[in-house]
């Protein structure tokens, strides 16, 4: 029998996975210029939302990217705030992939919202500090800051210095505040019931964190070929040991939550919060997100395959799917039904996202794919301190 | 400073809709862009149907969530009541249009709700977001009056170009007194069967609390604690809750 430990690492595989990596963000950054040129050409008029659905696909895009970004802050940690060292060996690789998935965010939120150039200064020179929006800008925008003065740090070796620590503690802080701001931003809002709720920022932890292991089993198992034979023997082990165990319980966490929240939401007299529940449910994404995206990948990661790379390649991205089902969902879901009855809203608000659309989500996606396979190719994401 | 309010009689309001056509007169509204509405819904079943309907402006609240959530505070609340937006601020995020409960702000960067757009028929100049020929002359970025530019949120300011300019103390602005008629807002001035009053809240001996008063007056969605300062008279006083209509 062939042990991981005596393969030799495919430097070609893991060349043309980059190299594929490389052209599909190509190709996506050309797709989604195409697809979002009605931006340029109309504004928003090429959006499908309107006043009575004011937050479309771009927002829910942000709230996915921006999440996995937290969730892949949280892996990062693991080594660089609470020195596990199992998880050194990937977490540049997590720090790189935060800074690109966050970017990410900001890229979708920025083509969503009516005047992101000037939200750079007014924003900062307001100090509008009741809302949860302003502080979710305020924590995010010093996160970013935070996670490319850890990645420098990290670049020049410094991984266990005093000031190396403190600045991946700040950034790990940091990250806990936006993402709860984030949170705040939907949950506070007592006029839209299907959001409203202190526990929203604990849901965006847990699916959070989801989101950043998700990332890591398939990006990761990616980068390598998709065998763990490629990777060094600390990624290895992380990946055969660690990862898919706290990957099984986070998943495991996300379901029993997600099927709480969808029975309360079924069960209450609530209508806001019934029937788009109804509604969702009823729904096929709902049930692949539910069955494909969740029970399967667990079933997985319960089962002995969960150590096989392949397995956790189709898992990571079965979760990444479902996850960004869920966003979806919440986001809109929360807007379906219209704030007054009356002739002009005689149903729940329809909406389907326009091709410009798509094309502002698969143009952020493309610009930070392009962004980590930049760090891939460059920047050594496997380093760790033993070198 | 003056707390200014509206009072809206159901019992005499016919569901006519001169008041949003004068609003959208006075104010230079995109079609869809209805600061000032009229809701009509029914109840019941044939042959028992009640049909009925409902005026519905910014309630320019006491507490409005719409200026909380606003990340630049380009909304915002002045000394005498109203709720108006600083177009130069506004980032165009729509969150205060997530969290009013009342569903009265707009963002007119989307599809026209027909054709042709008006704003391809009258293209927009010194960034207006379109420029009809003939336009109010009152026109304030910083409260958000007149046409606004392109990516900012609107709504109605309780035509504050006029009431603003009102006499200090006015108890009520009445459109019925010739001293005063120009002051009073464009839906309040022409509502035929006079079912709209505006004055000062905070005046006790106006005819607006005096109704609200003798006639028990309710405001909308209390339990938002938006507290809005436009009141309801009548029977009809309290918004029906959502029902998804039967699809089988």
């Amino acid at each position: 029998m062939t042990t991981a430990t005596n393969l030799v690492p495919c430097e070609a595989c893991i060349s043309r996975i980059s190299n594929l990596r490389i052209g599909a963000g190509a190709v996506g950054i050309v797709l989604g210029v195409i697809a979002a040129i009605g931006l340029l050409v109309q504004g928003h008029a090429s959006f499908n939302t309107d006043s009575n659905l004011a937050w479309g696909l771009p927002a829910a895009t942000y709230v996915f990217f921006v999440l996995t970004s937290t969730g892949l802050t949280f892996v990062a940690s693991l080594a660089t705030v609470f020195g596990l060292k199992d998880f050194y060996p990937i977490a540049k690789r997590c720090i790189w992939g935060a800074i690109a998935t966050l970017v990410t965010g900001f890229i979708a939120l920025g083509l969503e919202i009516g005047n992101p150039i000037r939200m750079l200064w007014v924003i900062p020179t307001n100090f509008a500090t009741s809302s949860p929006m302003w502080w979710m800008g305020l924590f995010y925008t010093s996160y970013l800051f935070l996670l490319i003065w850890k990645f420098l740090l990290v670049q020049k070796g410094d991984w266990t210095s005093t000031h190396s620590k403190a600045i991946g503690i700040a950034s790990l802080v940091t990250v806990i505040f936006a993402h709860a701001t984030l949170g705040s931003v939907f949950g506070m809002m007592a006029m839209r019931p299907f959001w409203f709720g202190g526990m929203v920022p604990v849901y965006f932890l847990i699916t959070a964190a989801l989101s950043g292991l998700a990332f890591i089993m398939l990006f990761i198992n990616l980068d390598y070929g998709m065998n763990h034979g490629n990777m060094t023997e600390g990624a290895r082990r992380a990946m055969t040991r660690d990862m898919p165990a706290i990957f099984g319980l986070v998943l495991g966490l996300v379901l029993v939550f997600t099927l709480a929240r969808t029975a309360t939401g079924l069960w209450t007299n609530v209508t806001e919060i019934k029937v788009p529940m109804q509604y969702i449910v009823g729904s096929f994404w709902f049930q692949a997100e539910l069955w494909l995206g969740m029970v399967l990948p667990l079933a997985l990661m319960l089962s002995p395959y969960r150590t096989n790379a392949k397995v956790q390649t189709l898992a990571g991205l079965l979760v990444i799917l479902a996850l960004f089902i869920g966003r979806y969902e919440y986001v809109i879901g929360g807007q379906l039904v219209p704030l007054f009855k009356g002739a002009w809203y005689p149903d729940l608000s329809t909406y389907t996202p326009s091709l410009t659309e798509w094309g502002v989500v698969i143009l952020a996606a493309s610009l930070g794919l392009l962004l980590y396979a930049y760090g891939d190719k460059k920047l050594r994401l496997d380093d760790s301190p033993n070198g | 400073m003056a707390k200014w309010g509206m009072v809206i009689d159901l019992d005499k309001c016919t569901g006519c809709q001169a008041c949003s056509t004068a609003c959208a007169m006075e104010n230079n509204t995109l079609p869809g862009e209805s600061w000032q509405d009229v809701l009509y819904y029914h109840e019941g079943k044939f042959p028992s149907v009640n049909v009925k309907w409902f005026p519905r402006p910014c309630m320019h609240c006491e507490n409005p969530s719409c200026m909380h959530v606003c990340p630049t505070k380009a909304t915002y609340k002045d000394a005498d009541g109203f709720v108006l937006i600083d177009w130069n601020k506004c980032i165009g995020c729509k969150y205060c249009m997530i969290a009013c409960p009342y569903g009265v702000r707009f963002y007119t960067d989307e599809k026209p709700l027909f054709a042709p757009d008006l704003k391809d028929v009258f293209p927009g100049q010194d960034g207006q977001q379109w420029s009809p020929p003939y336009q109010n002359p009152h026109s304030d970025w910083t409260k958000g009056i007149g046409i606004q530019p392109k990516g900012v949120v609107s709504k109605c300011t309780f035509c504050h170009h006029k009431v603003s300019k009102a006499p200090a103390g006015v108890a009520d602005l009445d459109e019925a007194d010739p001293a005063l008629k120009e002051f009073v807002p464009a839906c309040v001035r022409t509502c035929a069967p006079k079912a709209r009053y505006f004055g000062d809240l905070d005046n006790p001996n106006s005819t607006v609390n005096r109704l609200i008063a003798d006639k028990r007056g309710v405001r909308l969605l209390e339990h938002t604690g938006n507290k809005p300062q436009v009141y309801y008279l009548g029977e009809h006083g309290t918004v029906p809750g959502f029902s998804r209509p039967d699809k089988s």
